[in-house]
């Protein structure tokens, strides 16, 4: 059991090691001097000097590495060029853009899912034809492009919703209203996906031996329906959503950037664009952090559930 | 990248004919066939369709709406929209083959090589596409594209690199699987060489989902290239793809709503005729799904 | 799927989940306790969207055109402009006194006035400031100072600036960042200026949120506080030109920061909205790498391009380009073209003789032909990343082919583009200066040999002593005669085509009252109310 755990924890560790000196590599092979990009209009070179001391640039990379690490490991992730504090931009976007997936997943699930139980019951008619269709449509729509669509009609022409902006969680109508374009954008094609994967279940299940002996035995097509649907449900939208986390948060940055909310995904952009080294480090290493802990969260968890694979060891 | 569905296809797949017999009774799927080898026509013969050059410029004629001499009217700089779409096409079309293609080539050998030997290498590959997958793959494009430049061939690369680990846990997955198939034990405990094996038995067997993986790949990739190029990313002007163009649109979202719509379509069209061509074949090569 | 799979996908939802919830609520929990605090009144607060974000909001810090915006609001300078351009006192109480020699400047300070922060306005805080302004080792006033040697303070309110050379531009530059006053308190408070900004002003300092927005309530302390009609100000930073046009049309800001040319027909035609124009102090252009070889640091030697090695060259590419075209079809018509630095709003300095060349394909072709290069003649021209800037190269490309160049536009992010500009690899640069109320510092740093921003790699001796006479000659009509002198030279030398003008479109709400945009095209609402 330790040496289970050992090895997970080190593997993580091994994981986050490596994406942490890609990060910090990767952005000093970004082209252009960020002293520069710091220096605006003046470019004396005294200044410029100046300011590369000041950021520690004119240290050798492997020290500035070290520095780096050993300030991220105590929460300190430094400033940016505008002397604010990277951790704490990084904790006011990040639940944003997090609000933005959820309001998403629940949008996509709350379409998705009975979508596909519906076309699954109705195989073959119309409304199966219709909606498996949508479905594929909305998979080849890009969510970019459906969002500027959607501005076009409901907030220029229609005025009905805003074009866009953030408005903070603690005026929740006005929160919604504000997020709602974004979300759809964003769940339209997580919905699609559900609404196939939920078909294609609900149907390998309606099609077994244990359905048919239900019905045999009398019991009535709804309560099996529900059931199944329910079983189904589950396990698909757990299963969809935890291979789409990733894709959410890159749609989420071309939507941000479109009804320009103020979240992670567009900071990432801009702190790129901009050579802004402090806050792209601090970024990026949040991000896959996180993605790496999520993940080894669960792998520590299901291992106390199934005792089978800590003896198997190897990744499923 | 986007959506990315698993196919679970049964390697012992009927043979040519009566796939494309089953293929050809899906009209839906017939159709996508029929659009994607349109705009790969398009893609292939841009110079000969278009009727005007994609940098043929007439400051005179701007903006103009649907004209004899402009099918689809002008943009701002004069450009013939419809030949703006016909290069497009050649763009987008590029980006998606070449991207997947690229994909393919680093993804397969890795993954086969991963589920097939296993032992040490496989966690070490394991950890190394972990550590690719925690990157979210726009920031990886948009970090690329900052390093190497903007340019159609970068935003090829990147796009390639993003799909590859999705591929590489596919191909993994089919190894593993093919190498627990009796015929495959049989040529092992016979003493066949690896390479023969691998070549022999386990390749052409995933073939069919890679075909699969990879016409479902086509249309991420394009909707990337859109993605990238609308970032100001991917293709610059004057060169031009369905993204560049509607990236140009977003000014005029106001005053000429047509100049983002003709663009949008044509993805939305080019997108959906690889999808429905994908579902098709994915149904044609599972015995297992009955419509 | 195997259930492994299933459910590890399952417990990474359930994570993913209660962190986002948790994190949710952390962070409203931390904001919505500053906003309900501090936040002004609602209903009398301004909201200004702001086309791109400040960088620090430290007078000596700061670098960027759209921070000078933000500090109209909360840190008054010495002297302002007023609409004519001209310069005015505001801390200070006139005009300055120069001595003779013109080495000595005289300021009487405005008495009786406090610093947000209560403590008083005085000379000392006065030369405090501008000693941190030309001192401090990161600021930016520094190269713009450098003739200020020392100040001295001669009683609580008048401060004595010493000059190592008579230079006329100094009001100028106190009537802008170099002549805003910090206060001392502040300044010797632990931590950045920057993150808690005190100066006198008609409005103080609340929060600022990184890529979001600035928040400014009104001063209980400022000295002409009852021309504030307004509870409080925010600056929302809004990126995108069609999010700030759909913003100001659907009302959830008031003010928008330059509109982009092709939104202004709908806000036009919004009958709650009124757009106010202004013509700029900036240029725009296309500058010609001559003699930067290896960095502007370094002794200019000609870079031996085509462009570089013929001026006539020169000549016919700007021949090769139609002004009106350019305005027309990538501004659609918002912007002012000219051939020349000095915009039309400065009224003083503007040489009414000067007539800019129209298009002329057959001169330009001729020139071409003199110079005797083969055409097509290849040139590369650096522009931005932006969809307008992508709309001027094409229009250049197009042009530019009738004469036999071969343009290729090679779209270069903007830092990198500087690096380039200075290091020297580049044939062609479109890029502009936002311009300054004196044309000393519109121009000197472009065309002076040795100039910080000389990326041209241009050297002209006779250019060179006309712009040193005219810094330090303190009469302004000779100092006027010299600068048309010396245009004359730089406009036929072509180290630089002048393009046009940008104007700023500002869209307002009908329901603010009192917003200005002057020449310098900043935004004044100070003093607006709603």
């Amino acid at each position: 059991m330790g040496s289970f755990v050992l090895r997970k924890v080190g593997a993580a560790l091994i994981v986050l090691f490596l994406s942490s000196i890609l990060v910090f590599l990767g952005v000093r092979a970004l082209p252009g001097d960020p002293a520069i990009a710091l220096g605006g209009e003046n470019r004396d070179p005294a200044v410029l000097a100046q300011i590369r001391h000041d950021y520690g640039l004119d240290r050798p990379v492997p020290i500035q590495y070290v520095h780096w690490i050993g300030h991220a490991l105590r929460g300190d992730l430094g400033t940016d060029s505008r002397g604010l504090s990277v951790a704490h931009t990084i904790v006011v976007k990040l639940p944003i853009t997090l609000e933005l997936a959820s309001l998403s997943v629940l949008l996509g699930v709350l379409i998705g899912i009975p979508v596909g139980i519906i076309s699954a019951v109705r195989r073959g008619k119309l409304s199966d034809y219709t909606s498996t269709t949508t479905a594929l449509v909305a998979l080849s729509v890009p969510h970019f492009w459906l969002g500027l669509m959607m501005i076009l009609v409901f907030a220029v022409n229609l005025h009905w919703l805003p074009a866009g902006d953030y408005v903070s969680v603690s005026h929740p109508l006005q929160n919604l209203r504000h997020m709602l374009m974004p979300a759809i954008v964003l769940g339209t094609g997580l919905a699609a996906v559900l609404a196939r994967q939920m078909r294609s279940a609900m149907l390998e299940s309606l099609g077994t031996d244990y359905i048919r002996t239900a019905r045999a035995k009398g019991l009535s097509e709804w309560s099996v329906v529900c059931k199944h649907a329910l079983r189904n449900s589950l396990i698909t939208v757990t299963t969809v959503i935890g291979l789409q986390l990733g894709a959410l948060i890159s749609g989420a940055v071309i939507t941000e950037a479109i009804f320009s909310i103020a979240g992670f995904g567009r900071l990432t952009v801009e702190s790129i664009q901009q050579r802004d080294y402090a806050l792209i480090q601090g970024i990026v290493l949040v991000a896959a952090s996180g993605y790496v802990l999520v993940n080894l969260a669960v792998d520590l968890a299901y291992s106390f559930l199934n005792p089978r694979i800590r003896v198997a060891g190897s990744r499923a | 990248m986007s959506y990315v569905e698993l196919a679970t296809v049964n390697p012992r797949a009927g043979r040519r004919r009566l796939l494309r017999k089953r293929l050809l009774r899906r009209p839906l799927a017939v159709a996508g066939l029929v659009v994607a080898l349109a705009f790969a026509i398009l893609a292939v013969f841009a110079n000969q369709i278009a009727p005007y050059s994609y940098r043929a410029t007439d400051f005179n004629a701007i903006l103009v709406h649907h004209s004899s001499k402009h099918l689809l009217g002008t943009d701002p700089l004069g450009h013939d929209i419809w030949s703006q779409i016909v290069f497009g096409a050649r763009a987008s079309m590029e980006a998606g083959v070449l991207s997947t293609l690229l994909a393919l080539a680093i993804a397969v050998p890795i993954g086969l090589v991963a589920g097939y030997y296993r032992g040490w290498i496989d966690p070490v590959i394991a950890r190394l596409t972990d550590v690719l997958l925690a990157f979210p793959f726009l920031i990886l494009a948009v970090g690329l594209a900052a390093i190497l430049g903007a340019s159609l061939r970068n935003a090829i690369l990147a796009l390639g690199i993003g799909a590859v680990p999705g591929l590489i846990r596919i191909a993994r997955g089919e190894a593993l699987a093919l190498r627990e198939e009796d015929y495959v034990r049989a040529a092992i405990a016979n003493g066949a060489r690896d390479t023969t094996i691998l070549f022999r038995h386990i390749l052409p067997n995933m073939m069919s989902t890679l075909i699969v993986q990879a016409t479902v790949t086509i249309p991420l990739a394009i909707i990337g290239e859109a993605v990238l190029s609308f970032l100001g990313l991917g293709v610059q002007p004057p060169a031009t793809s369905w993204g560049v163009q509607l990236n140009a649109a977003q000014d005029y979202l106001t005053e000429a709503p047509r100049l983002a719509v003709y663009p949008g379509v044509a993805i939305v069209i080019a997108s959906l005729a690889f999808n429905l061509l994908g579902d098709g074949l994915r149904d044609v090569l599972d015995p297992r799904t009955q419509r | 799927m195997s259930t492994t799979t299933r459910v590890r996908s399952a417990l990474g939802a359930v994570v993913a989940i209660a962190l986002t919830l948790a994190l949710v609520a952390v962070a409203t929990a931390s904001t919505g306790q500053r906003s309900s605090v501090a936040a002004p009144a609602a209903g009398q607060t301004l909201t200004i969207g702001l086309a791109e974000e400040p960088d620090a909001l430290d007078p000596t810090l700061a670098r960027t055109f759209v921070g000078r915006i933000v500090f109209l609001s909360f840190c008054e300078k010495l002297y302002d402009i007023n609409a004519k351009l001209d310069i005015v006192p505001q801390l200070a109480a006139s005009l300055p006194k120069v001595s003779g020699d013109g080495k000595t400047v005289t300021i009487k300070l405005r008495k009786g006035i406090k610093f947000n922060d209560g403590t008083p306005f005085n000379a000392a805080a006065v030369k405090t400031s501008l000693e941190r302004h030309k001192g401090l080792a990161k600021s930016a006033r520094a190269s713009e100072l450098t003739p200020l040697d020392s100040v001295t303070t001669a009683g609580s309110s008048t401060v004595v600036l010493h000059l190592s050379a008579p230079f006329a531009p100094l009001t100028s530059l106190l009537a802008d960042r170099s002549g805003m006053i910090l206060s001392p308190q502040a300044l010797n408070g632990g931590g950045a200026f920057a993150s808690n900004p005190v100066c006198v002003g008609p409005f103080s300092f609340v929060s600022r949120t990184a890529g979001d927005r600035i928040v400014f309530k009104k001063s209980s302390l400022y000295y002409a506080k009852s021309k504030v009609k307004l509870a409080g100000i925010v600056y929302r930073i809004i990126n995108e030109p069609s999010a700030m046009a759909a913003n100001l049309r659907s009302h959830d800001i008031d003010v928008a920061d330059r509109l982009a040319s092709t939104n202004l027909p709908a806000i036009k035609r919004d009958s709650s909205l009124s757009v106010i124009k202004a013509t700029t102090l900036g240029y725009q252009g296309l500058t010609i790498n001559i003699g930067n070889k290896t960095g502007l640091r370094n002794p200019y030697s000609n870079v031996g391009t085509p462009l570089a090695k013929h001026r006539g060259l020169r000549e016919a590419l700007e021949l090769s380009l139609d002004r009106k075209v350019i305005n027309k079809v990538v501004f659609g018509g918002t912007v002012l073209p000219d051939c020349s630095p000095v915009s039309p709003v400065q009224k003083f300095w503007r040489d009414p003789k000067l007539k800019c060349p129209g298009r002329n394909i057959a001169r330009a072709k001729q020139l071409v032909a003199q110079s005797g290069e083969r055409t097509p003649i290849a040139i590369k021209v650096m522009i931005a990343t932006d969809t307008v800037a992508a709309r001027l190269g094409q229009v250049i490309q197009s042009e530019a082919q009738d004469a036999g160049f071969n343009v290729q536009l090679v779209p270069t992010e903007f830092t990198t583009s500087l690096n380039r500009a200075d290091a020297g690899q580049f044939d062609v640069f479109a890029v502009g200066f936002s311009g300054r109320v004196d044309p000393d510092g519109t121009n000197y740093g472009f065309v002076h040999t040795g100039g910080s921003l000389n990326d041209s790699g241009y050297s002209s001796a006779r250019v060179d002593r006309l712009m040193d006479a005219a810094r330090t000659n303190t009469n302004a009509k000779k100092r006027r005669a010299l600068y048309n002198q010396a245009f004359a030279i730089v406009l036929q030398d072509r180290p630089l085509i002048y393009l046009y003008h940008p104007q700023n479109f500002t869209g307002v709400s009908k329901k603010v009252k009192g917003v200005r945009v002057y020449g310098d095209g900043l935004i004044r609402a100070a003093f607006a109310s709603k």
